[in-house]
């Protein structure tokens, strides 16, 4: 194990740069946070977060780009936007970890749990192409390119007889039209 | 007898004892309002804005002081304090005294308002943070003071200031368990003034919670956080330390877990606010209630009643703002007033 060099964080050192960008770029104000916890409380995915939702926006204030691009949460947030509805400040922490992973991508740091950015890839992946993601194509997808073919297996079988799965790709019909929408909003997020 | 010619004394000229002397007086009974310092308004004098609507409080003073001028049934006596009492058949007999020509009067009263104010803890007992060894180690008080220096264009802008709530309060181990009530609101509205004069300056506001129930506080808070763009940073600092003659703060961000460090020019503590000893001593002499650390307290089931004909208004029964000193000066003028008013000798 790594034994980490006592540095406390120096608060005079960080400017606020992160936070201004994320004000200016995104319009959102972190600077209205409670501090409540609210969204961690609620946050789907908040049991297997490294950095709870709460954590990264101290994050954000911290200016602490390297654990924000690093950190588990940026991969395995779901973009349910439960947080951002039960904030009582609206803070949209959703579209902030939406513009940290578009960060990350671009400065192609890796994610540190296996396979979270193989699994985003490949979802996109089913979005562009169908317009809609069908469980089981997609896991059967990454089960071949991870090897892990039996992970999981019994809850997929649990879902699959509660209805939650269906085994049949399905697609949006308008497709053209769709492509079209995306290529439109990528080209305005270079813009 | 002529229920007119009775007479309250009030002790104190701060914010309480003047809107007790000036209530009482309007209601057509004689108030003496003595007052040590020269000029009356208390705490109030010392400070350049006040929360929650940064007004000058210099304003609320004259505004007072005409009043009471205008009245004549009320009689301030600057620069003069009490030297000795005894309480007599229908009130107390009290000789006072003028701190500056030495002269000296005795008067006959029929009831006494206590509002001596309160005091700030003695913060140099937190050997970790240097107050009375780093001259920029200050208490929120001293700071007062800076501000206005500052406002009046001497001083060199700071770079950095911390402040530092619960000097003191919520401190078992120093002896005083209870909140200090007023002092998250003062230091975010120190630390906004700060933000006003140098928006360049960075502020850092260390709390454990902040506590802002009343009447547009919370807003206030907010605005400085929001718009004023104070940094709050969550954990009690453990330790100042000079550094290149300036000031390390090192303490916990509790929200996170992890130590964080921060150098600034100056550093504010919000110390606890204690009775004055003397509030101590007066409460002895007129009989008054005190609760264990001295502060006055009521009897049960009165608002600002003490004893047999004592009374007590503003910061001598607990930290108050300045709203509810002058609340409490009304109330207790209530009481006095009522009990002028039903007695028949
Ligand atoms: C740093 C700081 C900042 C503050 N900022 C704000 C603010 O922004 N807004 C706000 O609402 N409140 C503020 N307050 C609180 C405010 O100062 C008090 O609410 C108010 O002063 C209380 O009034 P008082 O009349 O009870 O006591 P005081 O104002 O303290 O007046 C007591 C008076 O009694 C006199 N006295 C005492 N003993 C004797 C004696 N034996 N004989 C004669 N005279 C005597 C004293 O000289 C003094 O003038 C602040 C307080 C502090 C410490
Ligand atoms: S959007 Fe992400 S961070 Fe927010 S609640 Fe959902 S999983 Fe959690
Ligand atoms: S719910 Fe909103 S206000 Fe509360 S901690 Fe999360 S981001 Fe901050
Ligand atoms: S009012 Fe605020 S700063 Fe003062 S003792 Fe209470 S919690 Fe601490």
């Amino acid at each position: 194990m790594d034994t980490e060099i006592y540095t406390p964080l120096r608060l005079d050192e960080i400017e606020g740069s992160l936070q201004e960008e994320i004000l200016e770029n995104l319009g959102v104000d972190i600077e209205t946070c409670l501090e409540c916890g609210k969204c961690s409380g609620g946050c789907s995915n908040g049991h297997i977060f490294d950095y709870t939702p709460r954590k990264i926006v101290q994050l954000v204030k911290m200016g602490d780009e390297e654990t924000l691009s690093g950190m588990d949460a940026l991969w395995i947030c779901l973009s349910c936007q439960l947080c951002l509805d039960r904030c009582p400040s609206g803070i949209d922490i959703p579209r902030i970890l939406d513009y940290l992973r578009e960060k990350a991508v671009k400065r192609d740091v890796r994610a540190t749990r296996p396979n979270a950015k193989l699994f985003m890839e490949l979802m996109l992946k089913e979005v562009r192409d169908k317009g809609r993601i069908s469980e089981v194509p997609l896991m059967i997808r990454f089960k071949k390119k991870t090897g892990q073919y039996l992970k999981d297996a019994g809850l997929g079988f649990r879902m699959l007889l509660k209805g939650k799965l269906s085994p049949f790709p399905s697609r949006i019909q308008k497709t053209v039209g769709f492509k079209k929408l995306l290529s439109e909003s990528a080209s305005e997020n270079k813009g | 007898m002529d229920i007119a010619a009775k007479t309250a004394l009030v002790v104190g000229g701060g914010p309480a004892g003047m809107e007790a002397a000036l209530k009482i007086g309007q209601a057509g009974f004689r108030a003496v309002l003595v007052e040590r310092e020269p000029d009356l308004g208390g705490t109030l004098r010392k400070l350049v804005s006040s929360f929650p609507r940064w007004e000058n409080p210099a304003d609320l003073i004259s505004v007072k002081v005409q009043m009471l001028e205008g009245n004549g049934n009320v009689e301030c006596l600057t620069s003069t304090t009490l030297i000795s009492t005894e309480r007599s058949e229908k009130g107390f007999w009290v000789a006072l005294r003028h701190l500056k020509n030495g002269g000296s009067r005795e008067l006959d009263v029929d009831a006494v308002i206590l509002a001596t104010g309160f005091d700030l803890m003695d913060v140099s007992v937190y050997g970790e943070y240097g107050y009375g060894i780093y001259p920029n180690v200050m208490s929120s008080l001293e700071f007062e003071e800076r501000l206005r220096t500052w406002k009046e264009g001497v001083g060199p802008m700071p770079k950095a200031v911390a402040f530092f709530k619960c000097v003191g309060s919520r401190d078992r181990s120093k002896g005083f368990p209870y909140c200090s009530r007023i002092c998250c609101m003062y230091t975010a509205k120190q630390a906004g003034l700060v933000k006003d004069l140098f928006p360049e300056t960075k502020v850092y506001v260390f709390y454990m919670d902040y506590r802002a129930a009343g009447k547009g506080y919370e807003e206030f808070v907010r605005d400085v956080i929001e718009k004023k763009h104070v940094r709050y940073v969550r954990g009690r600092p453990a330790k100042v330390l000079p550094e290149n003659g300036r000031l390390l703060v090192r303490a916990e961000d509790t929200l996170m877990g992890i130590p964080v460090e921060v150098v600034v020019d100056m550093v504010v503590l919000a110390s606890a606010i204690v009775p004055r000893a003397e509030t101590r001593a007066l409460a002895k002499t007129f009989g008054a209630l005190t609760d264990e650390y001295g502060f006055i307290e009521p009897v049960p089931y009165t608002t600002m009643r003490s004893g047999e004909r004592i009374f007590f208004a503003g910061g001598c029964g607990f930290a108050v703002e300045t709203q509810g000193a002058l609340q409490q000066g009304a109330a207790a003028a209530a009481e006095v007033i009522a009990l002028f008013n039903k007695s028949e000798f």
